[in-house]
């Protein structure tokens, strides 16, 4: 039964018969077109996340086994003496990305919210375009520059540098956020505050950057994520340690240091202390990014 | 909202600290002699740097050694152009290459002359895949040579029939496969082709990573392996340690002596035992063994080195450099076979502890 016919107040003319079975035919074809572009649609989604989840599913094949409380709470082992974890390496990417928040976060929101504040200023396009440009540099040339200006002049390896050139990578990611979603608060939204006499560093600050909030979080916290895994910088700055050390001075222990280190040796056992390693990182990024999901929605209901 | 202001505030702290400490750190550049006191400050402890082939056994001494005297020697494999670099720019308290400091750069080391000093020995390991074939094959250097130079196509070539009589060898392609890194292991390799082949010498010559004219290239060890393993008929090189480890098959080479060895651990100190009865008085230990004489000696071998400067500037790092190395030579020397790693013939022991008796502690260069 078609809605033509439902219409139709008399017994339906033939001309009017037609036209309802014309109408249905092409309902039916859109339909059809239509379940045809959803099904492609979902089979893109699923291959998107295929990538993650064979990653995932490989990582835990190979890793889980070796995740165990030592894992977390001891030192690395010489090949062939068994056990041992990466107890310094956790810690040391925990303390390594404090600080490249430390340095990154303040200066990324701060540049942000200009560029947002101030669009077409020359300095403003030019720290846009600049931005850009960081954001695109190799990691490995971070970890050069950083060598040469904090570890060449003091002649040792810290784990300030590394943190310092993995926040200068922040820096670009979490400025072109800020920028982005600080354009997203509705200008109505400062008029009301300019309107109610609220000066303009204050309407920046208090309803602004407030408004904002929820976007600027997850880019940090996807910026943080970002920079967990790095390791190119980190050779040359914070160079990995096998004993524990918390100095932030001194060379520091890194899981994808560590990571790297133990899959090009020989040992069957150092490559399942990499794999659990790798885990552990895969982990710890995808707290950092969970933490992103549970904080926007929280505290700003939207989410997405 | 009190989550992420604490956070926030953490973060400024942070920075804030991170600031002041980098401010000091630049104050201290003004003389050599603040920026050790610093890096003394700084990190408890020495750290060294360089490279990857001897990290297993270097991680295990230092493991061992800071059990025993709590004395933490933080070692890391960068490489051994890395190590070199740093140790150079005084980086690091010491250095770790597979190949020898170049004249060229030991003048550019900014503290001074530098030290080599021998610690385990390596071998590289011919490993092939030809599925036919079960029994070691036995191979000799020139043939080698020629067959990385792309002379040698097949497997069932005269030149290796001739060398395996027994052994029937299939119509196969030689695929030949070789790093692609720069790697202490191409080093010693091409070392030894320049040795044994004079045209091997005159083209590619040696180095961490020469010019291969034909072949497929691999990075690292593993990478290699992989290769050699996925290509019936390919024919690379890989360490000692890597191959045992991965029981992979091995050719057995021809020696100066004019004897098929196999590689093994026994082998290879034969060959720095042969190579260190002609050692010069006066050596840097900047020595090449390859092709070492000797009835018993693997052909493809060498030193790996830990570097230090002639004259520590720390008087107090430069004896725990100097104990360690003591340590090493004399308590350290035994595990190395447990790694597969060749353990220094007794005779260069006994000569190593006179030249470590020789460096400078805590003087001005």
């Amino acid at each position: 039964m078609t809605a033509t016919s439902v219409r139709g107040s008399g017994p339906p003319s033939g001309r009017q018969r037609a036209v309802a079975e014309r109408t249905e035919r092409t309902i039916r074809r859109r339909r059809v077109r239509s379940s045809i572009m959803v099904g492609l649609m979902y089979v893109a989604a699923a291959l998107a996340i295929l990538p993650l989840l064979l990653i995932v599913i490989h990582l835990i094949r190979l890793g889980a086994t070796s995740v165990n409380w030592a894992f977390f709470t001891q030192m690395q082992r010489p090949p062939g003496e068994g056990g041992g974890g990466m107890a310094n390496a956790i810690v040391g990417t925990l303390i390594i990305i404090a600080i490249a928040s430390g340095v990154g976060l303040p200066v990324g929101i701060g540049a942000g919210l200009y560029l947002a504040e101030k669009r077409v200023t020359m300095l403003a396009t030019t720290v846009r375009f600049l931005a850009d440009v960081l954001n695109g540099l190799p990691s490995i040339v971070m970890g050069i520059f950083a060598w040469e200006l904090l570890v060449k002049p003091v002649r040792h390896f810290s784990a300030l540098a590394g943190g310092i050139a993995l926040g200068a990578m922040m820096v670009p990611m979490v400025t072109r956020t800020t920028e982005e979603m600080v354009r997203l608060v509705p200008i109505s939204l400062r008029e009301a505050a300019l309107a109610l006499g609220y000066s303009r560093w204050r309407t920046a600050l208090s309803i602004v950057l407030r408004t904002a909030l929820g976007g600027i979080v997850t880019g940090a916290l996807v910026a943080m994520a970002r920079i967990a895994g790095e390791t190119a910088p980190l050779l040359f700055t914070a160079l990995g340690n096998q004993f524990w050390s918390t100095a932030l001075r001194g060379p520091i222990a890194a899981l994808p240091l560590q990571i790297f280190n133990y899959a090009i040796s020989p040992y069957d056992e150092w490559h399942a202390q990499a794999w659990a390693g790798a885990l552990v990182l895969v982990g710890i990024v995808f707290v950092i990014s969970l933490a992103a999901r549970v904080a926007t929605r929280r505290r700003f209901g939207a989410g997405d | 909202m009190k989550l992420l202001s604490i956070c926030l505030g953490a973060a400024v702290a942070i920075a804030a600290c991170a600031k002041g400490s980098d401010n000091s750190a630049n104050d201290s550049t003004s003389g050599a002699a603040a920026a050790a006191a610093s890096s003394a400050g700084g990190s408890a402890g020495l750290t060294g740097a360089g490279a990857t082939f001897p990290y297993p056994i270097y991680s295990k001494w230092f493991d061992s050694y800071a059990t025993k005297t709590g004395v933490k020697i933080n070692y890391q494999p960068i490489g051994s152009g890395g190590g070199i670099r740093q140790l150079s720019e005084q980086t690091v308290d010491f250095g770790a290459s597979d190949a020898p400091m170049t004249d060229d750069e030991m003048a550019k080391a900014k503290g001074g002359p530098i030290q080599h000093i021998p610690t385990v020995l390596g071998a590289v390991c011919i490993t092939y895949n030809v599925p036919e074939v079960t029994k070691a094959l036995n191979l000799t250097g020139d043939l080698i040579a020629d067959i990385f130079l792309g002379k040698v196509t097949k497997w069932n070539d005269s030149r290796i029939a001739a060398l395996n009589k027994g052994i029937t060898l299939p119509n196969r392609d030689l695929v030949v496969v070789h790093r692609s890194d720069g790697s202490g292991t191409s080093y010693i390799f091409t070392d030894y082709l320049s040795a044994v082949s004079a045209t091997w010498k005159a083209s590619p010559g040696k180095g961490k990573d020469v010019s291969w004219p034909t072949g497929l290239g691999a990075k690292g060890n593993d990478g290699v392996t992989g290769q050699v393993k996925q290509t019936p008929g390919a024919i690379g090189y890989v360490e000692l340690a890597y191959a045992r480890q991965n029981k992979l098959p091995t050719a057995s080479i021809r020696n100066a002596a004019g004897q098929f060895v196999a590689p093994s651990i026994a082998a290879v100190t034969a060959a720095a035992a042969a190579a260190a009865q002609k050692l010069p008085p006066n050596t840097d230990y900047r020595l090449s063994i390859v092709n070492a004489a000797g009835a018993q000696a693997y052909p493809i071998t060498s030193f790996t080195w830990i570097l230090v400067y002639k004259t520590q500037p720390n008087a107090e790092k430069g004896k725990q450099l100097l104990d360690f190395l003591k340590w090493a030579l004399r308590d350290g020397e035994p595990m190395a076979p447990s790694l597969d790693y060749a353990p220094l013939p007794a005779a260069l022991v006994t000569r190593l502890d006179s030249t470590l008796a020789t460096i400078k502690v805590g003087a001005t260069p």
